[in-house]
């Protein structure tokens, strides 16, 4: 019987082995994706009234057009220019800013506006892990679906942390970036930290003229190892100084930097120079166009832009995703973290990654202005930002202005971590300031600085887009090339789940091939080799079975071997 | 036999296990108490705090007069009359009226009072009865204290209410002093009441400590259960978190600390940390070490006696050898 059986397996060894060699003869098809399959988001958020993006005047607050998809809410511009403390509670409602949010008192200087500035922030956590459900709180999503962990200064606000009460979206005040700060040469400026955090943290004034030590509130320096101990959470402090330098600076939280700058605790602070009259929008909220900019940049420009970059290791923004308990979480980042070990995955502008830097931080131009950008590079490593179609001239490093007569055009800009150069955009269309209309990219020259963790495009790059070139709710027009943005407005595609190039033709030559018919090439050869496995198995079980006929054939053959040599002797 | 002892042991373990939950339970204190009579003395020290904060942070502000100055007067009001209940409520009702047309406040409807510091009283309900109830049932004044400090006894958390748990009757009207001894904000912010007299079925209270604001609602005649927590980012994940009883309770809210378990838990391992017993033998191994370099003789020592030994034993074996081959010979 069990021979029988051996040869129906080789039988079936034989057959196959001939199935596996006639498949290779044909490729297998290209499966398309179908765009009702993803989860197609709007290029821009309708959420956002497009009554914001008009030029108009809250609280006598002028607020300049901003023709771009999502524009700052105008209350929240009216609020920072006045102060909390000197608006309508109507329009303060309209903010969601607590009413001590930015306190605003006393023309010390008889010049017609504020130089007591109090600022209160506090410490909010966004895509953070709950102990509750398995998803994240409050979500923040910096492109489709990207949603890292992480932490910001965020202004004091009121009432919840998300949306509302059915929502898990973080309430629009808490975003990344850490707001950008705008004070006076002169002003007495109180940046009041309220640690509503579970770690402590600080408050470091890169840049700006600070005291060491301030008489009533102790240490300013936010420094942990030379000037203050570590804010604990529930606490408060008061970082009180009154520049005599203008200039664009940096601040930051100063405790275990290595992570807490990286986890989003950065932001720019701009010290304006002082002017009669000098309203500031004390905080620019997400960054970007400033639409009531100080009379000293309207002197000079007719634009400003604040383009904060930023870089986040995905790793670290996912430790406070994997724990809940504050120890855990901080073991992880202070004991087993090792930056040196680090990549930056997420590459942001404003705190948002392409797609969604288009519908905040575009540089929207005219042609023949004079535009300045401010840019602050608080990532980790060195960025190369590209000007398409541009050269600006660098006015500023770090703040201090450059030798008028030396001043260099540039269309690469690389800053150094921290650092800050302030730049003169010219769109007078002479190939050198600008090559005329359009689309024009602007990018960190890095390519990974143009991916999300890895998946392009995506990353930190934006554009300077002439109003010509607008399309409507505010992204640039693109239709008239045959270009499709949405493919990049899903998660899909920043899963890696999209191939990118289906749709270049009509029978997407690089589309995503179908998977193998029957097995693929790994499963036959196991299948295989189990099979010869088997057919040992029965040859060994043959073998044992019938060890008794063998034994009697061998010695048969030994007696017969034997036999004639007996007969010999 | 030996099922009846594995059988034993297991249950003893069990029990062990069950008592130590149960010590860990008990060690938050007056879980179930909800009087504010043992809280008089702390409302002192609190109108005390209101004071140095006044002077600190917010001399700027030109507004003057708050919900949160009358709800630190008020707090003190019980502290010095005692336990007088009634004197207490009638004092409460006339200040709270007055929430409703205060002219220093910003406002802005009923449901929603909030003064120049951010302080906030939300979907208070001083009157309207739920349609459950055909009377109030009692008048309770629930002290509820908010901080960092009382993270303290949960261990794995950053914030905390003093107590995690609150009963009341059916139909009580409740008023609630919310006492932030932190300098950030808190908030006592209770959700699932009914929409019809709650706008969202939300009650709110606000501060920024370390300061008192108080409000008063009317639980529904139904028994059941609403979660109250601090809606600040995180901090009811880290632990600020607590629970409303209304007679016999619902369905316990999740993840409060020391009261209800967790949906999700972490995962621990314990770490290799430096101790002091560490330290004790890494001396004795040094000591080893020691030794071994300043006796380095004694191995040679050692060596030496051994081939004596040797020698001693080969010379003795040598009448032995001699008689052996002399045997041979003979034979």
């Amino acid at each position: 019987m069990p021979s029988h059986f051996f040869i129906v397996l080789l039988t079936l060894c034989m057959t196959f082995s001939a199935t596996i060699a006639q498949a290779v003869s044909k490729l297998p098809e290209t499966i398309k994706v179908d765009p009702s399959a993803l989860t197609a988001e709007p290029m821009c958020d309708p959420k956002i009234s497009p009554a914001w993006r008009e030029a108009q005047e809250i609280e006598g607050v002028k607020i300049a057009a901003s023709p771009g998809c999502s524009p700052d809410n105008p209350a929240w511009i009216a609020a920072a220019v006045k102060g909390t403390n000197n608006i309508s509670m109507d329009t303060l409602m309209k903010t969601g800013l607590s009413p001590d949010a930015i306190i605003k008192t006393d023309d010390l200087d008889g010049d017609g506006d504020p130089d007591r500035i109090i600022i209160k922030l506090e410490i909010m956590e966004l895509n953070g892990r709950s102990p509750d459900f398995p998803g994240i709180i409050p979500t923040f999503d910096i492109a489709p679906g990207i949603q890292p962990g992480a932490w910001v200064f965020a202004p004091k606000t009121s009432g919840m942390s998300t949306e509302n009460f059915e929502s898990v979206r973080a309430n629009p005040l808490l975003r990344l970036p850490s707001p950008v700060i705008r004070v006076e040469v002169g002003d007495i400026v109180q940046i009041v930290l309220e640690n509503t955090h579970y770690f402590p943290h600080s408050i470091h004034l890169h840049g700006v003229d600070h005291p060491f030590s301030h008489g009533e509130h102790g240490g300013q320096d936010g420094v942990p190892q030379t000037s203050e101990v570590e804010l604990m959470p529930g606490e408060r402090r008061v970082y009180q100084f009154q520049a005599r330098q203008s200039g664009t600076m940096f601040y930051h939280c100063h405790v275990q930097t290595h992570t807490h700058l990286s986890m989003g605790l950065a932001g720019m602070i701009v010290v304006e120079e002082n002017k009669p009259n000098n309203w500031l929008q004390t905080l620019n909220i997400g960054g970007g166009h400033v639409r009531h900019p100080s009379v000293a940049v309207r002197e000079q420009f007719d634009q400003e832009y604040d383009l904060h970059y930023h870089a986040m290791d995905k790793e670290l923004t996912e430790i406070i995703q994997k724990h809940n308990d504050p120890r855990l979480i901080a073991r992880e980042m202070n004991q087993r973290y090792d930056i040196t070990d680090s990549t930056e995955d997420y590459f942001t502008l404003n705190g948002l990654s392409f797609p969604y830097t288009l519908r905040e931080s575009l540089i929207i131009v005219e042609p023949d202005q004079k535009v300045k950008l401010r840019l602050l590079n608080s990532g980790g490593e060195l960025i190369a930002v590209h000007t398409h179609g541009h050269h600006a001239t660098i006015t500023h490093y770090d703040g201090v202005e450059h030798n008028p007569m030396a001043q260099i055009m540039r269309d690469v800009f690389d800053m150094a971590p921290a650092q800050r150069l302030d730049l003169k955009l010219e769109t007078v269309n002479d190939g050198k300031h600008s090559y005329g209309e359009g689309d024009w990219l602007i990018h960190d020259h890095r390519e990974k600085g143009i991916t999300t963790n890895g998946m392009a495009e995506g990353g930190s790059m934006s554009s300077i887009v002439y109003k010509s070139y607008l399309g409507e709710h505010g992204m640039p027009k693109v239709s008239h090339f045959g270009i499709d943005l949405s493919e990049y407005f899903t998660k899909e595609f920043y899963e890696r789940r999209y191939p990118i190039w289906q749709d270049l033709d009509e029978w997407a030559s690089l589309g995503s091939p179908a998977g193998q018919m029957g097995f693929d090439a790994g499963t036959q050869t196991s299948l295989l080799n189990a099979l010869y496995g088997l057919l040992i198995g029965f040859f060994l079980y043959l073998i044992f079975a019938k060890r008794e006929s063998i034994k009697q054939c061998a010695m048969a053959m030994v007696s017969r071997l034997k036999s004639p040599k007996g007969s010999n002797q | 036999m030996a099922k009846t002892t594995i059988t034993f042991f297991l249950v003893a373990a069990f029990l062990v296990l069950n008592t130590n939950v149960w010590a860990q339970q008990q060690t938050k204190p007056d879980e179930h108490d909800h009087s504010q009579h043992d809280h008089s003395g702390h409302d002192m020290n609190q109108s005390t705090h209101d004071h140095e904060h006044d002077h600190s942070g917010h001399q700027m502000s030109q507004k003057s007069g708050s919900a949160v100055d009358h709800a630190s007067e008020h707090a003190a009001t019980t502290a010095d009359h005692g336990h007088d209940h009634e004197i207490d409520h009638s004092a409460h009702d006339t200040q709270a009226t007055e929430h409703g047309d205060m002219h220093h406040h910003h406002h802005m409807d009923h449901d929603h009072i909030m003064d120049h510091e951010g302080t906030m009283i939300m979907g208070q309900n001083l009157d309207k009865l739920p349609s459950s109830c055909k009377s109030i049932s009692e008048e309770v004044e629930i002290t509820v204290r908010a901080g960092r400090k009382y993270s303290k006894n949960f261990p794995g958390t950053a914030f905390a209410f003093d107590k995690q748990q609150w009963n009341v009757k059916p139909c009580a009207k409740v008023t609630f002093h919310f006492i932030n001894e932190d300098s950030i904000r808190h908030q006592f912010m209770m959700h699932g009441l009914p929409k019809y007299l709650y706008k969202y079925g939300m009650f709110h209270l606000e501060v920024t400590g370390p300061k008192t604001v108080s409000g008063t609602i009317i639980v529904p005649g139904t028994d059941d259960t609403f979660l109250v927590h601090c809606d600040i980012s995180h901090h009811m994940e880290k632990g600020m978190k607590a629970q409303l009883v209304v007679g016999k309770g619902g369905e316990d809210i999740p993840s409060i600390p020391g009261l209800t378990p967790y949906n999700l838990t972490d995962r621990y391992e314990a770490e290799n940390l430096p101790k002091a017993s560490d330290k004790s033998s890494n001396k004795a191994e040094k000591n080893l070490i020691s030794m071994e370099i300043t006796e380095f003789s004694n191995p040679n020592l050692k060596k030496y006696s051994m081939m004596l030994m040797g020698v001693l034993v080969g010379l003795l074996s040598i009448p032995l050898f001699k008689k052996i081959s002399f045997r041979k010979k003979s034979d």
